[in-house]
C-alpha cells in the first residue's frame, strides 16, 4: 500500500485514478445525477399529477362497458288489453376467427341458413372473415327460435364460434289499431314517435350496467384477470290509457270506410271523448301505419305510387310518406267550419244575446261593411226562420248576425274562454302552439272578421280543441283538459300515477249547455243531418264543409278547392256521455260534412252507446219501422238472396257450400226486427239449432246479445218513447227450447215505474 | 493496508468467519444490489409478458419468464465464473484489440445477413441472437479502458487522446447505425466520451466534437428531414396516432406507454393488474417494460427501482475508483456507466421525455443473449471488485 501511496505522489498518471479522473468520475456523476432527478420528476408529473387524466383515457379503452337494457313498460288499453309489449329476442353472434375448417364453414352456412332464415351466401362470407371476431348473424330472434339454435350449438359443439346476446323487441299486437298515437320504438330500441316517445321516462326503465376488462381487441380478458361488476336493469313503468279498445276499434273501421269510399286525399281522424272527463276514448287516425313494420307505408295507394318512382325521387317520397304517415291528424290545424257554429250559438245563448224564438231572415247571402258572404244554399234562401231552425239550417247569415250582436270583444273572449288560443294540455305528443296567426287575435279583429270566424271560417283550430269545446257545450259548460293516460302502473301492477279530470274553466252555464244541446238534438233529428239520426238514441250534432284556406276560392264548386268535411256532436242529448268529431281531409266523390262525416259518427255513435251501457229509447214510430216481414229468398242464389235481404235491411247467415237456397229460417211471411238475421240453408241435409235463453230481467241491450249468440231473432214489444229503462217480463218460448236457429222469439218489455 | 499488501492473508482471515463472504471474495454490496436488480426484473419481466404471451402463445403466460430465466440462470453461473478470473488477462495478448477486431468483422458480417425484423441487427445462430453492437459495446469500454490505462498523461493530447478514440468510436458507431440502430448507436457514443471525458480527454475537444455532432445532427433532422417521423411522434404522439402518419406504430407505443404510466398512479394497480400489458401496449416485455412496472408499482415503486439502479451505478463506480489500477477503473466505471447511461435513455424514451428510439431496460427487458452479456460483464466488475482496495471500509 505504501507502495501505491509512493507511486501516486510520483506519478499521477500512473495512479489507478487521478485527482483529475476523480473529480471528472464525480462530475459524471452529478450530470447523471440530475438527469435522474429530472426523469423523477418526469414521472411525478405523470404518474401523480396528470394520473387521472390518463387513467380517464386509459380505462375509457380498457373497459367494456355494456348497457343491460332495462325491460320496457307496456301500453294497456282502458281495459288493460296490450296495445304494446315487449318482448325479449336475441341477437345471434357469431366469432369466424374460432372457425378453423373450410367443412364447418360450410356445414355452418348450410344448416343455420336453414334454421335462422338467412341468406346462405351472406352467412358464408361472414364465416370466412377470420379476422373479425363479431359478425351479426341474425337479429331480433325469438326465443323458441334461439333455444333451439343454442341446442344444435351445443350438439355441433361450436360454443366458441357462436353466442347470443340478450335484446328486446317493441311488439303491437294490434298492429295499426291506434298507432299514430302510440308512435313506436325503432328496431335500435329508441322511441321514436307519440306516447312511446312522450311517455320514453316513464316506459324505458333504468338500463343496468355490466362492466368488464378488454383487450386491445375488445375481447374479455383471460378469467384470471377478469374484472367486472354489474349494476342490475330497473323495467320500465306500464301506462294504462284512456282508449278503450273496442271503440277504437269501431272508430277507426268506419272512419277508413269513408275515407276510401270517398276517397279522401288527405287522411282524417275521429276523436270520441268522455264529455265528463275529458278522457279520449278514441282517436282515430286513418292514413295510419303498421308500427311493427313501421317504415312501410300503411296506405296501399301511396305506397303504390311510390313504388312507380326510382332513384332519389323515390327515397325522398319514401321520407315524405313516413313522416305523413307518423302523424297524428288529431292535432293538426284544420278549418272547423259550421261545426264551430255549436260555439257561436253557445256564446249568444250564453249572454243572453238569442233565444231559440228570435226570428232570422236569410236571403242567400249576407253584407257586412263592403264584404257579402253567402249561404250555403246560395243563390236561395233560409227565408225566414227562428234560431231552432236557423241552427239545423246551418244557415250562415243567421249566424252573421248573431256574431254581430256578439261584438269583437264577446267574441274574442270566448274564443280563449273554449280554449281555442293555447294547447289543451293533452298528453299526446306533438300538441302544436297555437300561433296568433291561426286565428284573429282580440286587439285585433274587426266585425267582418267576427262574421267570417262565427260561421268557423278564417281561421284553424285542432279536431283535439274542437271536440273539447264540443265537451263543454255537452257537459254544462266546463272546459275539460283532454288526457289519453288514466294511469301509471309499475311492473308489478301497483299505481303509480292516476289520472283525474282536470277542470280548466266553465265556460257557459249548465242552462245554455242544456238549451243548446237540445237545438243541436233538433239539428240531428229534424234538421239537414239526419245522417247522423240513431233511432233510440238521441244525439246532439253539427256538420261542417269547409274550404281549406290554402285552396279558398270564390267559386263554391271549384275542383281546386280542397275541403274538410266534419261531424262534430255527442250523446244522448239529454245527459251527453261522450262527443264525437269526426274529420275527413278532402274527400273527393262526396263535398260535404253531412254526407261524409255525419254517417261515421252515426255508425261510431250506434256501436259504441249500447257497449257503453246507454239504453236506447225508441220512440212509437221507430218501433214500428223496426219490424218488417221476411221476405221469401227460397229457390234463390246465395249472391241474390244476399241482396234481396240486405234491401230491406235484414243480415243473413249461410250454412252450407251450396249455391241456391233450399230453406230460409224464419219462413217467408214471418215478422222479424229490422237487422235480424235469417239463416238461409243451401245443404238440405244439414239444420242449425238454437236454445233459447232466459231473457227475464234483461234491458234491451242485454236482450240483445244474448239473443246474437244463441242465434235466434228477437221482436221487442212493450217498448215506448219515453224515459227510463225498460227490462224484460216475457217471452213467447220458453227458456231452455230447441229451436232452429234464426226462429222469431217475441219478448216483452216493461218499465221499472209502470210497476209500481 | 495488510490486505492490499497480503491479499492471501486477508482472505484466509476471513474464511474462518464467513464463509460465504469468502467464497465468493467480491464485493458484496455490488452482488447483492446487482441480484436485487436481476429479481426485480425478472419478476417485471414476468408480469409484463404475461399476458402478451398469453395472447401470442396459445395461452403459455410462462413463455417469456422461463426462457428469461434460463438465461438469466446461465448469466449468474457465466458471471461467477468470469469473477474469478483476473482481469488483467483483458489486457494481455492485446486482447483489446482483439475484440474490437472481432466486434467490427460482426458487425460489417451482420449488415450482408438477411435482415431480421427489417434491420440487421441480429446474427442467428440456432434459436440464439446475437447482437454485434453488444459486443461492440463491450470491445469500446475495453479498448478505451486499455487505452486510457496506457496513455496515462498523453490522453491531454490530441494524438493520442482523442483521435484514436474518435477513430474507434466513428468507426462501430457508423456501422452499427448502418444496422440501422439508432438508439444503440448514441449508447455506444455516449459511452465513448463518458470514458473519454473522465480518461482524461480534453474537455473541449469533447464539447466541440458534441456541437459539431449536435448540429450535423440537427442539420439532417430538420433540413434533411432525416428521421422526422421519430421527432413528430416525440412532440405529439396524440396528433400523429390520430392522424395516422408515417410514426404511427411508434405514436401508438408512446400513447400507450402514457397511459399505462399515468394509470399508475402514486401506489399503482398492484403487482399483476396491469391493464396496458393486455395487448395495448405493445411488446410490453421489450423496451416499454418499465412503463407497465409505473403501472402496477405506482410512482413510488418506480422510484424504488430508479434508487436500485442508481446504487447500484454507485457501487459500481466505488469499485471502478477503488481499483488497483487504471485499467480496472475504467473498466468498472465503464461498465456500470453503460447500464446507468442505459437506464437513463430509457427512461427518458418511456416517459417521452425524448424520442423513442427502441432502447432496452437492462435486466428487466426481455433479451436472452443480451442477459447473458450484461452479466458477464458485470462478471468483470465483480472480479475488479476482488481486488479493490481497503475493501473493509466499504
Amino acid at each position: 500500500m505504501s507502495k501505491a501511496k509512493n507511486r501516486k505522489r510520483a506519478d499521477d498518471s500512473t495512479a489507478a485514478l487521478s485527482r483529475a479522473m476523480r473529480l471528472r468520475t464525480i462530475g459524471f456523476v452529478c450530470v447523471a445525477f440530475i438527469c435522474v432527478v429530472f426523469l423523477v420528476t418526469q414521472l411525478f408529473r405523470i404518474q401523480v399529477l396528470e394520473h387521472d387524466e390518463w387513467q380517464e383515457k386509459a380505462v375509457s379503452q380498457q373497459l367494456s362497458d355494456v348497457e343491460v337494457p332495462a325491460g320496457r313498460g307496456q301500453i294497456y288499453d282502458a281495459n288493460m288489453s296490450v296495445l304494446a309489449q315487449t318482448r325479449e329476442v336475441f341477437t345471434i353472434v357469431m366469432d369466424p376467427s374460432n372457425i378453423r375448417r373450410e367443412s364447418t364453414r360450410n356445414m355452418i352456412a348450410d344448416e343455420v341458413s336453414v334454421m335462422l332464415e338467412v341468406d346462405r351466401q351472406k352467412l358464408y362470407e361472414q364465416t370466412c372473415d377470420s379476422e373479425s371476431q363479431y359478425k351479426v348473424v341474425k337479429s331480433k330472434v325469438d326465443k323458441a327460435v334461439c333455444d333451439e339454435f343454442v341446442q344444435w350449438v351445443d350438439e355441433k359443439g361450436l360454443e366458441m364460434v357462436f353466442y347470443a346476446l340478450t335484446d328486446y323487441k317493441r311488439e303491437y299486437p294490434l298492429k295499426n289499431l291506434l298507432s299514430c298515437v302510440l308512435g313506436f320504438v325503432g328496431t335500435d330500441n329508441v322511441a321514436r314517435e307519440g306516447l312511446e316517445l312522450k311517455y320514453d321516462d316513464v316506459l324505458s326503465g333504468v338500463a343496468g350496467r355490466m362492466v368488464i376488462t378488454q383487450n386491445e381487441f375488445g375481447d374479455r380478458l383471460p378469467t384470471a384477470l377478469q374484472y367486472e361488476y354489474t349494476v342490475e336493469a330497473q323495467d320500465g313503468d306500464s301506462l294504462v290509457l284512456t282508449v278503450d279498445q273496442y271503440i277504437q276499434q269501431v272508430a277507426e273501421k268506419y272512419l277508413q270506410e269513408a275515407l276510401t269510399e270517398y276517397k279522401a286525399t288527405n287522411r282524417g281522424c275521429a276523436i270520441v271523448m268522455d264529455v265528463k272527463t275529458g278522457a279520449i276514448l278514441a282517436m282515430a287516425v286513418k292514413g295510419d301505419y303498421d308500427p311493427n313494420n313501421y317504415l312501410e307505408i300503411g296506405d296501399p295507394t301511396v305506397a303504390e305510387q311510390i313504388a312507380q318512382l326510382s332513384g332519389d325521387e323515390q327515397a325522398a317520397a319514401l321520407v315524405k310518406a313516413r313522416q305523413e304517415q307518423y302523424r297524428n291528424k288529431a292535432l293538426e290545424f284544420y278549418e272547423p267550419g259550421s261545426v264551430f257554429k255549436t260555439v257561436t250559438a253557445s256564446i249568444g245563448m250564453e249572454e243572453g244575446l238569442v233565444k231559440e224564438s228570435d226570428g232570422f231572415y236569410c236571403g242567400g247571402s249576407y253584407t257586412i261593411a263592403d264584404r257579402t258572404m253567402r249561404c250555403w244554399v246560395h243563390p236561395k234562401g233560409h227565408g225566414q226562420q227562428n234560431f231552432v231552425q236557423a241552427i239545423a239550417n246551418s244557415c250562415n247569415p243567421a249566424f252573421m248576425t248573431l256574431s254581430q250582436r256578439i261584438g269583437t270583444k264577446l267574441f274574442s273572449k270566448y274564443y280563449t274562454g273554449f280554449g281555442f288560443t293555447q294547447r289543451t294540455g293533452v298528453d299526446l305528443l306533438g300538441e302544436p302552439a297555437v300561433s296568433a296567426s291561426l286565428y284573429h287575435p282580440a286587439d285585433k279583429i274587426i266585425p267582418v272578421e267576427v262574421a267570417a270566424s262565427s260561421i268557423g271560417q278564417t281561421f284553424k283550430v285542432t279536431p283535439l280543441q274542437m271536440v273539447t269545446a264540443l265537451s263543454a257545450i255537452a257537459n254544462g259548460g266546463d272546459l275539460m283538459q283532454p288526457y289519453i293516460v288514466q294511469k301509471v302502473i309499475d311492473s308489478d301492477g301497483n299505481t303509480i300515477s292516476n289520472t283525474e279530470p282536470v277542470v280548466r274553466r266553465q265556460v257557459i252555464s249548465a242552462d245554455t249547455s242544456a238549451r243548446v244541446s237540445a237545438m243541436l238534438e233538433n239539428a240531428v233529428s229534424g234538421g239537414a243531418i239526419k245522417n247522423a239520426y240513431i233511432s233510440g238514441y238521441r244525439v246532439a250534432g253539427k256538420t261542417g264543409t269547409s274550404q281549406k284556406t290554402e285552396t279558398k276560392s270564390e267559386e263554391e264548386e271549384d275542383e281546386n278547392v280542397e275541403i274538410i268535411a266534419s261531424f262534430g256532436g255527442f250523446a244522448p242529448a239529454d245527459d251527453p256521455r261522450v262527443a264525437v268529431l269526426v274529420m275527413v281531409d278532402n274527400p273527393v266523390t262526396l263535398r260535404s260534412g253531412g254526407g261524409v262525416a255525419a254517417p261515421v259518427a252515426r255508425k261510431i255513435l250506434k256501436d259504441i252507446l249500447p257497449y257503453l251501457g246507454v239504453e236506447p229509447n225508441y220512440t212509437e214510430a221507430e218501433i214500428s219501422s223496426l219490424d218488417r216481414s221476411t221476405p221469401n229468398v227460397v229457390g234463390k242464389s246465395v249472391t241474390a238472396a244476399a241482396s234481396v235481404l240486405k234491401g230491406v235491411t235484414l243480415n243473413y247467415q249461410v250454412v252450407g257450400k251450396g249455391d241456391t237456397v233450399v230453406s230460409q229460417m224464419p219462413i217467408a211471411g214471418a215478422t222479424i226486427p229490422k237487422n235480424g238475421t235469417v239463416w238461409l240453408y243451401t245443404d238440405s241435409s244439414e239444420t242449425k239449432t238454437a236454445t233459447v235463453p232466459d231473457f227475464a230481467g234483461r234491458t234491451v241491450a242485454q236482450v240483445k246479445q244474448a239473443a246474437n249468440t244463441a242465434g235466434i231473432n228477437v221482436l221487442f214489444s212493450g217498448i215506448s218513447a219515453s224515459s227510463g229503462t225498460p227490462t224484460a217480463s216475457r217471452q213467447s218460448m220458453v227458456a231452455g227450447t230447441k229451436v232452429s236457429k234464426g226462429t222469431v222469439v217475441t219478448v216483452e218489455f216493461t218499465y221499472a215505474d209502470n210497476i209500481h | 493496508m495488510a490486505s492490499a499488501a497480503a491479499p492471501q492473508g486477508a482472505l484466509t482471515k476471513k474464511r474462518k468467519g464467513r464463509l460465504f463472504y469468502f467464497a465468493l471474495g467480491f464485493d458484496m454490496p455490488f452482488f447483492i444490489l446487482l441480484m436485487l436488480v436481476l429479481a426485480v426484473g425478472l419478476v417485471s419481466l414476468f408480469s409484463a409478458s404475461f399476458a402478451y404471451a398469453y395472447y401470442w402463445n396459445d395461452g403459455d403466460s410462462y413463455y417469456y419468464i422461463k426462457r428469461q430465466l434460463i438465461f438469466a440462470a446461465i448469466g449468474i453461473v457465466a458471471m461467477l465464473l468470469i469473477s474469478t478470473v483476473d482481469y488483467n488477462f483483458l489486457r494481455k495478448l492485446k486482447i483489446p484489440y482483439i475484440v474490437m477486431g472481432i466486434s467490427i468483422a460482426l458487425l460489417i458480417l451482420v449488415l450482408f445477413l438477411p435482415p431480421i425484423k427489417e434491420v440487421h441487427r441480429w446474427i442467428k445462430i440456432g434459436s440464439l441472437r446475437i447482437q454485434p453492437s453488444e459486443i461492440a459495446k463491450f470491445a469500446v469500454v475495453l479498448l478505451f479502458s486499455y487505452w486510457i490505462a496506457e496513455f496515462g498523461n498523453d490522453m491531454k493530447t490530441m494524438k493520442k487522446g482523442f483521435f484514436p478514440f474518435m477513430a474507434a468510436l466513428g468507426v462501430v458507431c457508423l456501422l452499427v447505425f448502418r444496422e440501422p440502430h439508432l438508439s444503440g448507436t448514441m449508447l455506444i457514443l455516449m459511452i465513448g466520451m463518458v470514458m473519454m471525458f473522465i480518461g482524461g480527454t480534453k474537455w473541449y475537444y469533447l464539447l466541440g466534437t458534441l456541437g459539431l455532432g449536435g448540429a450535423a445532427a440537427a442539420a439532417l433532422i430538420f433540413i434533411g428531414g432525416y428521421e422526422r417521423d421519430r421527432i413528430d411522434v416525440w412532440l405529439d404522439p396524440f396528433a400523429v396516432y390520430t392522424s395516422g402518419g408515417a410514426g404511427r406504430d411508434s405514436a401508438w407505443q408512446t400513447v400507450q406507454s402514457l397511459y399505462a404510466i399515468g394509470s399508475g398512479g402514486l401506489m399503482g394497480e398492484g403487482l399483476g393488474n396491469s391493464r396496458q400489458k393486455h395487448l395495448f401496449l405493445p411488446e410490453p416485455q421489450n423496451d416499454f417494460i418499465f412503463a407497465v412496472v409505473c403501472e402496477e408499482m405506482g410512482f413510488i415503486g418506480a422510484v424504488l427501482i430508479i434508487i436500485l439502479f442508481a446504487l447500484l451505478v454507485w457501487r459500481g463506480f466505488v469499485i471502478g475508483m477503488k481499483a488497483p489500477d487504471r485499467f480496472g477503473s475504467m473498466l468498472a466505471i465503464g461498465l456500470t456507466a453503460q447500464i446507468g447511461i442505459q437506464v437513463l435513455f430509457n427512461l427518458a424514451v418511456v416517459t417521452n421525455t425524448i424520442p423513442n428510439t427502441g432502447i432496452s431496460l437492462p435486466f428487466f427487458s426481455y433479451g436472452g443473449s443480451s442477459l447473458v452479456m450484461l452479466l458477464a460483464q458485470m462478471g468483470v466488475v465483480l472480479a475488479i471488485s476482488r481486488r479493490m482496495k481497503d475493501k473493509n471500509d466499504s
